[in-house]
């Protein structure tokens, strides 16, 4: 079993072996993967991580695999960390950096939590794969599955950007196309799965799943020289990816890698979907369901998020806050990412970009931090946004003279 | 009849059964409380904290439609109903 203790319940403590199972038999609560530290501490050392494969496999003895040859090579993760020199002077920054998930296989970090739920269900020789997804993680599924030769099936809602529902037909999957929102599209995948005794990644495999995500954190570790930053700007859709850098962070610091202040875990939602971000500014830290998401963001467009608590209670842990830029806020940051760092992302991205300017004028971020925005998917993928801002261009006849006319001069001084 | 549906990690409330047909009108209150009978005190601790609140890793749908934008507790169930009880992967309970 490699260095797992077991699945551990996030809510009452119970441990259970590291089999298929998703939540605790005694409350319910979701589980997640427990460690044997002590064993980890002797072979995860700063001098072997440097000389291992560029990808998230580097971090091996904190990921839940056992078998080897159940990996799919795709090869996520060990994405670049970029300086983001010109973004920090636009803000009136100091220290900002770009954790760049755009660059992944299918172009989101998705292809993180599926390596290790993909690895997992061929582990179990499940006859099947799939998710309920809102765009991005159907393509990372759909990919890895062509890749292991699993079928695979994908619940979306029918309404996202169309490239989002083609890539996965195109890596071979089935696309179920739900009538409604994601959450619609989780409760029938959830149904189907479960009849079916299929795997679906970010469902019945939730807890292995999740421990793909927290390789964020640890390479923002290493890439920085084996130190956190002081803030992490991070997207919330179902909030897992936030709970995972949480874990993250606890794990490092049970290994004894981690000293001094600890670094503050900020999590942003469109305010047109925000139910962790309104849980987090209520006193009773209790999410608020959102039934009809409405915004660009559609990534995130999750009004029922799955691991919302357990985020609200990370930001609070770690002493970090909620946003909720508007719309034309998140475009602006997308803009801006694209503009003045050369890396565009898709609207999620953009949030972060939206949050750090609104805490840095508010001053929940002072200028002094160092902040790492998780930028988590590529802008490609959601094209549909920029309609407005970009129209379609007119095109210029061939000739100097029309040249001229378009850029307004002749150039001659 | 009433259908009630428990998807795998619930169903350990009720013994493993995962589908259940039951002759019931009324409220989702109540419906519980007849499964309660049927059940065992078991199923009632389970499914409800200990302020009586359905626990928040647990979800209901009625007839495709979550419980909580109906009525909660108070949702009437008509006599051909059916209702899903999900772990809270797909959602959580946020509001009491």
């Amino acid at each position: 079993m490699g260095y797992v203790r077991g699945l551990r319940c996030r809510e009452c403590g119970a441990e259970y072996p590291p089999a298929q199972r998703i939540v605790c038999d005694a409350c319910f609560g979701p589980l997640e993967v427990a460690y044997e530290i002590d064993a980890v501490r002797e072979a995860f050392r700063r001098e072997a991580l440097a000389t291992r494969s560029a990808d998230l496999w580097r971090y091996r003895e904190l990921l839940p695999v056992f078998d080897e040859s159940s990996k799919v090579d795709l090869r996520p993760g060990f994405t670049p960390l970029r300086r983001a020199g010109n973004l920090a002077e636009a803000l009136g920054l100091r220290d900002v950096w770009v954790k760049d998930d755009t660059v992944n296989p299918t172009y989101s970090f998705k292809d993180r939590p599926v390596a290790v739920a993909i690895a997992k269900a061929r582990e179990w020789n499940l006859a099947a794969v799939g998710c309920a997804s809102t765009g991005n993680l159907a393509a990372a599924t759909a990919a890895a599955a062509a890749k292991a030769r699993l079928p695979c099936y994908v619940f979306a809602p029918a309404s996202l950007e169309p490239g989002k529902l083609l890539l996965p037909r195109i890596y071979g999957a089935t696309v179920v196309p739900i009538d409604g929102t994601y959450d619609e599209a989780n409760r029938v995948a959830l149904l189907a799965a479960d009849r079916r005794g299929w795997g679906f990644v970010n469902i019945n495999l939730r807890p292995y799943y999740a421990e793909g995500s927290k390789t964020l954190l640890f390479e923002t570790w290493e890439q920085l020289g084996f130190d956190l930053p002081d803030v992490i700007v991070t997207p919330l859709g179902s909030g897992l990816l936030l709970t995972s850098l949480e874990k993250g962070i606890r794990e490092l610091r049970e290994l004894g890698e981690l000293s001094g202040d600890e670094t503050r875990l900020v999590g942003t939602q469109a305010s047109g979907c925000a139910p962790i971000v309104r849980g987090f500014e209520a006193p009773d830290g209790r999410l608020r369901p959102v039934k009809r998401p409405e915004t660009i963001a559609e990534s995130l467009a999750i009004g029922d998020p799955g691991s919302g608590s357990e985020a609200i209670q990370a930001m609070r842990t770690t002493h970090g806050f909620a946003d909720a830029p508007s719309d034309a806020e998140i475009l602006e940051g997308q803009r801006l990412l694209a503009q003045t760092e050369g890396v565009f992302a898709e609207p999620a991205g953009g949030t972060t970009v939206a949050t750090l300017r609104r805490a840095r004028e508010d001053g929940r971020i002072d200028r002094s931090e160092r902040v790492v925005l998780l930028v988590t998917g590529n802008g490609l993928k959601a094209p549909g946004v920029w309609r407005e801002t970009f129209p379609p261009l007119t095109p210029v006849p061939p000739t100097p003279a029309a040249v001229d006319a378009f850029l307004g001069g002749t150039g001659d001084g | 009849m009433v259908k009630l549906v428990l998807a795998s990690p619930i169903a350990v409330a009720t013994q493993g059964e995962r589908e259940i047909d039951l002759e019931f009108e009324g409220t989702l209150a109540q419906l519980f409380e007849v499964v309660s009978g049927r059940y065992g005190r078991q199923f009632h601790q389970r499914i409800f904290d200990g302020d009586g609140r359905l626990k928040r890793f647990v979800n209901v749908y009625v007839n495709g439609e979550d419980a909580r934008y109906i009525k909660g507790l108070e949702t009437p169930i008509p006599r051909d109903a059916t209702v899903d009880l999900l772990p809270a992967i797909a959602g959580g309970w946020g509001v009491p």
